[in-house]
Protein backbone atom coordinates (compact mmCIF):
# COMPACT_ATOMS: atom_id res chain seq x y z
CA UNK A 1 0.00 0.00 0.00
CA UNK A 2 1.57 3.29 -1.02
CA UNK A 3 2.31 5.75 1.72
CA UNK A 4 -0.44 8.22 2.46
CA UNK A 5 2.04 11.07 2.10
CA UNK A 6 2.85 9.98 -1.47
CA UNK A 7 -0.82 9.71 -2.30
CA UNK A 8 -1.52 13.10 -0.81
CA UNK A 9 1.11 14.53 -3.14
CA UNK A 10 -0.49 12.84 -6.13
CA UNK A 11 -3.99 13.88 -5.06
CA UNK A 12 -2.82 17.47 -4.77
CA UNK A 13 -1.58 17.28 -8.34
CA UNK A 14 -4.85 15.70 -9.47
CA UNK A 15 -6.77 18.59 -7.94
CA UNK A 16 -5.11 20.84 -10.52
CA UNK A 17 -7.14 19.24 -13.30
CA UNK A 18 -10.47 20.78 -14.27
CA UNK A 19 -13.50 19.44 -12.39
CA UNK A 20 -14.88 17.83 -15.55
CA UNK A 21 -11.67 15.88 -16.06
CA UNK A 22 -11.57 14.80 -12.42
CA UNK A 23 -15.11 13.53 -12.48
CA UNK A 24 -14.29 11.36 -15.47
CA UNK A 25 -10.71 10.21 -14.84
CA UNK A 26 -10.03 11.15 -11.23
CA UNK A 27 -10.67 7.77 -9.58
CA UNK A 28 -8.78 5.82 -12.20
CA UNK A 29 -5.91 8.31 -12.18
CA UNK A 30 -5.54 7.89 -8.41
CA UNK A 31 -5.63 4.13 -8.80
CA UNK A 32 -2.98 4.20 -11.53
CA UNK A 33 -0.81 6.39 -9.33
CA UNK A 34 -1.25 3.95 -6.47
CA UNK A 35 -0.27 1.00 -8.70
CA UNK A 36 2.74 2.83 -10.15
CA UNK A 37 3.98 3.78 -6.67
CA UNK A 38 3.57 0.18 -5.64
CA UNK A 39 5.69 -0.80 -8.69
CA UNK A 40 8.45 1.52 -7.50
CA UNK A 41 7.81 4.69 -9.47
CA UNK A 42 8.64 7.73 -7.31
CA UNK A 43 5.53 9.59 -6.19
CA UNK A 44 7.03 12.95 -7.05
CA UNK A 45 7.53 11.95 -10.70
CA UNK A 46 3.91 10.79 -10.90
CA UNK A 47 2.73 14.02 -9.30
CA UNK A 48 4.90 16.03 -11.69
CA UNK A 49 3.47 14.15 -14.66
CA UNK A 50 -0.06 14.89 -13.47
CA UNK A 51 0.83 18.54 -12.87
CA UNK A 52 2.13 18.90 -16.42
CA UNK A 53 -0.91 17.04 -17.72
CA UNK A 54 -3.21 19.36 -15.79
CA UNK A 55 -1.46 22.41 -17.23
CA UNK A 56 -1.77 21.01 -20.75
CA UNK A 57 -5.42 20.14 -20.20
CA UNK A 58 -6.19 23.64 -19.00
CA UNK A 59 -4.26 25.15 -21.91
CA UNK A 60 -6.04 22.98 -24.47
CA UNK A 61 -9.60 23.05 -23.18
CA UNK A 62 -9.67 26.30 -21.23
CA UNK A 63 -8.72 28.84 -23.87
CA UNK A 64 -11.27 27.48 -26.35
CA UNK A 65 -14.11 28.21 -23.99
CA UNK A 66 -12.55 31.49 -22.97
CA UNK A 67 -12.01 32.29 -26.65
CA UNK A 68 -15.73 32.03 -27.29
CA UNK A 69 -16.48 34.30 -24.35
CA UNK A 70 -13.77 36.72 -25.47
CA UNK A 71 -15.13 36.75 -29.02
CA UNK A 72 -18.61 37.51 -27.69
CA UNK A 73 -17.27 40.26 -25.46
CA UNK A 74 -15.29 41.67 -28.39
CA UNK A 75 -18.38 41.72 -30.58
CA UNK A 76 -20.32 43.50 -27.84
CA UNK A 77 -17.50 45.96 -27.35
CA UNK A 78 -17.26 46.65 -31.07
CA UNK A 79 -21.02 47.06 -31.23
CA UNK A 80 -21.12 49.42 -28.29
CA UNK A 81 -18.10 51.35 -29.51
CA UNK A 82 -19.36 51.49 -33.05
CA UNK A 83 -22.01 54.08 -32.37
CA UNK A 84 -19.84 56.61 -30.52
CA UNK A 85 -16.95 56.08 -32.95
CA UNK A 86 -19.27 56.65 -35.87
CA UNK A 87 -20.51 59.82 -34.20
CA UNK A 88 -16.96 60.94 -33.55
CA UNK A 89 -15.86 60.27 -37.10
CA UNK A 90 -18.80 62.23 -38.46
CA UNK A 91 -18.18 65.21 -36.20
CA UNK A 92 -15.82 67.92 -37.35
CA UNK A 93 -13.64 69.02 -34.45
CA UNK A 94 -10.59 67.48 -36.10
CA UNK A 95 -11.28 69.49 -39.19
CA UNK A 96 -12.47 72.60 -37.43
CA UNK A 97 -9.06 74.23 -37.62
CA UNK A 98 -8.80 73.49 -41.27
CA UNK A 99 -9.62 76.50 -43.37
CA UNK A 100 -10.36 74.31 -46.33
CA UNK A 101 -13.12 72.40 -44.57
CA UNK A 102 -14.57 75.42 -42.90
CA UNK A 103 -15.09 76.88 -46.33
CA UNK A 104 -16.79 73.87 -47.81
CA UNK A 105 -20.25 74.29 -49.15
CA UNK A 106 -21.59 71.53 -46.85
CA UNK A 107 -20.48 72.18 -43.28
CA UNK A 108 -20.39 69.17 -40.95
CA UNK A 109 -23.54 68.99 -38.87
CA UNK A 110 -21.83 68.21 -35.57
CA UNK A 111 -19.29 71.03 -35.67
CA UNK A 112 -18.87 72.02 -31.99
CA UNK A 113 -17.37 75.41 -32.74
CA UNK A 114 -19.48 78.40 -32.07
CA UNK A 115 -20.15 80.62 -35.09
CA UNK A 116 -17.96 83.30 -33.55
CA UNK A 117 -15.04 80.92 -33.06
CA UNK A 118 -15.49 79.61 -36.58
CA UNK A 119 -15.39 83.15 -37.92
CA UNK A 120 -12.24 83.84 -35.90
CA UNK A 121 -10.69 80.64 -37.22
CA UNK A 122 -11.40 81.71 -40.75
CA UNK A 123 -9.69 84.97 -39.90
CA UNK A 124 -6.64 83.03 -38.74
CA UNK A 125 -6.76 84.24 -35.13
CA UNK A 126 -4.21 82.22 -33.07
CA UNK A 127 -6.46 82.05 -29.98
CA UNK A 128 -9.28 80.73 -32.07
CA UNK A 129 -6.98 78.13 -33.61
CA UNK A 130 -6.00 76.90 -30.15
CA UNK A 131 -9.64 76.83 -29.15
CA UNK A 132 -10.46 74.91 -32.28
CA UNK A 133 -7.76 72.36 -31.51
CA UNK A 134 -9.07 71.73 -28.01
CA UNK A 135 -11.96 69.45 -28.95
CA UNK A 136 -9.58 67.47 -31.16
CA UNK A 137 -7.28 66.80 -28.20
CA UNK A 138 -10.26 65.89 -26.08
CA UNK A 139 -11.37 63.50 -28.73
CA UNK A 140 -7.91 61.91 -28.80
CA UNK A 141 -8.00 61.44 -25.05
CA UNK A 142 -11.41 59.87 -25.29
CA UNK A 143 -10.20 57.55 -28.05
CA UNK A 144 -7.20 56.49 -25.98
CA UNK A 145 -9.46 55.64 -23.07
CA UNK A 146 -11.31 53.16 -25.27
CA UNK B 1 -5.06 18.35 -43.15
CA UNK B 2 -2.32 19.91 -45.21
CA UNK B 3 -1.55 18.31 -48.55
CA UNK B 4 2.07 17.76 -47.57
CA UNK B 5 0.90 15.40 -44.84
CA UNK B 6 -0.80 13.20 -47.38
CA UNK B 7 1.19 10.08 -48.13
CA UNK B 8 1.66 8.30 -51.46
CA UNK B 9 -0.96 5.69 -50.71
CA UNK B 10 -3.67 8.31 -50.41
CA UNK B 11 -3.97 7.91 -46.65
CA UNK B 12 -3.33 10.76 -44.26
CA UNK B 13 -0.73 10.57 -41.57
CA UNK B 14 -2.80 12.35 -38.98
CA UNK B 15 -0.51 11.02 -36.27
CA UNK B 16 2.51 12.90 -37.59
CA UNK B 17 1.88 15.72 -35.17
CA UNK B 18 -0.01 13.78 -32.54
CA UNK B 19 3.13 12.85 -30.62
CA UNK B 20 4.90 9.63 -29.84
CA UNK B 21 2.61 8.81 -26.92
CA UNK B 22 -0.37 8.72 -29.28
CA UNK B 23 1.40 6.30 -31.62
CA UNK B 24 2.45 4.09 -28.72
CA UNK B 25 -1.09 4.02 -27.35
CA UNK B 26 -2.62 3.18 -30.72
CA UNK B 27 -0.02 0.46 -31.21
CA UNK B 28 -0.84 -0.95 -27.80
CA UNK B 29 -4.58 -0.87 -28.50
CA UNK B 30 -4.12 -2.52 -31.91
CA UNK B 31 -4.38 -5.98 -30.36
CA UNK B 32 -7.33 -5.28 -28.08
CA UNK B 33 -8.88 -2.88 -25.62
CA UNK B 34 -6.95 -1.83 -22.52
CA UNK B 35 -7.32 0.53 -19.57
CA UNK B 36 -4.76 3.07 -18.43
CA UNK B 37 -2.52 0.97 -16.23
CA UNK B 38 -2.52 -1.92 -18.74
CA UNK B 39 -1.52 0.55 -21.46
CA UNK B 40 1.41 1.81 -19.40
CA UNK B 41 2.59 -1.73 -18.70
CA UNK B 42 2.18 -2.88 -22.30
CA UNK B 43 4.04 0.13 -23.71
CA UNK B 44 6.81 -0.41 -21.19
CA UNK B 45 7.03 -3.99 -22.42
CA UNK B 46 7.27 -3.38 -26.17
CA UNK B 47 8.84 0.11 -26.32
CA UNK B 48 10.95 0.07 -23.18
CA UNK B 49 9.68 3.37 -21.85
CA UNK B 50 7.19 4.22 -19.16
CA UNK B 51 4.61 6.81 -20.07
CA UNK B 52 3.87 9.23 -17.29
CA UNK B 53 0.21 9.04 -16.28
CA UNK B 54 -0.31 12.71 -17.12
CA UNK B 55 1.10 12.13 -20.59
CA UNK B 56 -1.06 9.05 -20.97
CA UNK B 57 -4.31 10.85 -20.15
CA UNK B 58 -3.40 13.79 -22.36
CA UNK B 59 -2.81 11.48 -25.29
CA UNK B 60 -5.97 9.47 -24.57
CA UNK B 61 -8.07 12.63 -24.53
CA UNK B 62 -6.48 13.84 -27.76
CA UNK B 63 -6.96 10.51 -29.54
CA UNK B 64 -10.56 10.32 -28.38
CA UNK B 65 -11.24 13.84 -29.69
CA UNK B 66 -9.69 12.82 -33.01
CA UNK B 67 -12.00 9.79 -33.13
CA UNK B 68 -9.07 7.36 -33.25
CA UNK B 69 -9.99 5.59 -30.01
CA UNK B 70 -13.20 5.25 -28.05
CA UNK B 71 -13.97 4.66 -24.42
CA UNK B 72 -15.74 1.46 -23.48
CA UNK B 73 -18.07 1.16 -20.49
CA UNK B 74 -16.08 1.56 -17.30
CA UNK B 75 -15.16 -1.54 -15.34
CA UNK B 76 -15.16 -0.58 -11.68
CA UNK B 77 -12.80 2.45 -11.57
CA UNK B 78 -11.01 1.51 -14.78
CA UNK B 79 -11.90 3.00 -18.14
CA UNK B 80 -10.95 0.74 -21.04
CA UNK B 81 -10.34 2.13 -24.52
CA UNK B 82 -10.31 0.53 -27.92
CA UNK B 83 -8.99 1.60 -31.28
CA UNK B 84 -11.59 2.70 -33.85
CA UNK B 85 -11.60 1.96 -37.58
CA UNK B 86 -10.27 5.47 -38.19
CA UNK B 87 -7.56 4.76 -35.64
CA UNK B 88 -6.52 1.62 -37.50
CA UNK B 89 -6.28 3.58 -40.77
CA UNK B 90 -4.31 6.37 -39.09
CA UNK B 91 -1.91 3.96 -37.40
CA UNK B 92 -1.36 2.06 -40.64
CA UNK B 93 -0.63 5.30 -42.54
CA UNK B 94 1.77 6.44 -39.84
CA UNK B 95 3.61 3.10 -39.70
CA UNK B 96 3.94 3.11 -43.50
CA UNK B 97 5.42 6.58 -43.31
CA UNK B 98 7.86 5.56 -40.58
CA UNK B 99 8.79 2.47 -42.54
CA UNK B 100 9.70 4.52 -45.62
CA UNK B 101 11.85 6.85 -43.54
CA UNK B 102 13.46 3.88 -41.79
CA UNK B 103 14.29 2.22 -45.11
CA UNK B 104 15.89 5.34 -46.50
CA UNK B 105 17.79 5.93 -43.28
CA UNK B 106 19.15 2.39 -43.19
CA UNK B 107 20.14 2.53 -46.85
CA UNK B 108 21.95 5.79 -46.39
CA UNK B 109 23.77 4.45 -43.36
CA UNK B 110 24.83 1.44 -45.38
CA UNK B 111 22.79 -0.91 -43.24
CA UNK B 112 20.59 -2.17 -46.07
CA UNK B 113 16.83 -1.87 -46.39
CA UNK B 114 14.36 -3.67 -44.18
Amino acid sequence: MPGSRSMRLVESALRCYPQRWRSRHGDEAAEIASLLIRDGTPAHSIAWSYLLGAARTRLVTGPRRRLGAAAGALLLAVGSLGVPLALLSSSAPANAASVVHSRTAHPRPADPLTPAARAMTRAGHPVARRAARLPRARRRRRGAAY
Amino acid sequence: MAARERDDTGGQDVLRRAGDASVLILTSLADGSKHGYALIQDIKGFAGLQLGPGTLYGALDRLERMGLIEALPAEDRRQPYRITAAGVVALRAHLDSIERVTSVGRLRLGLGGI
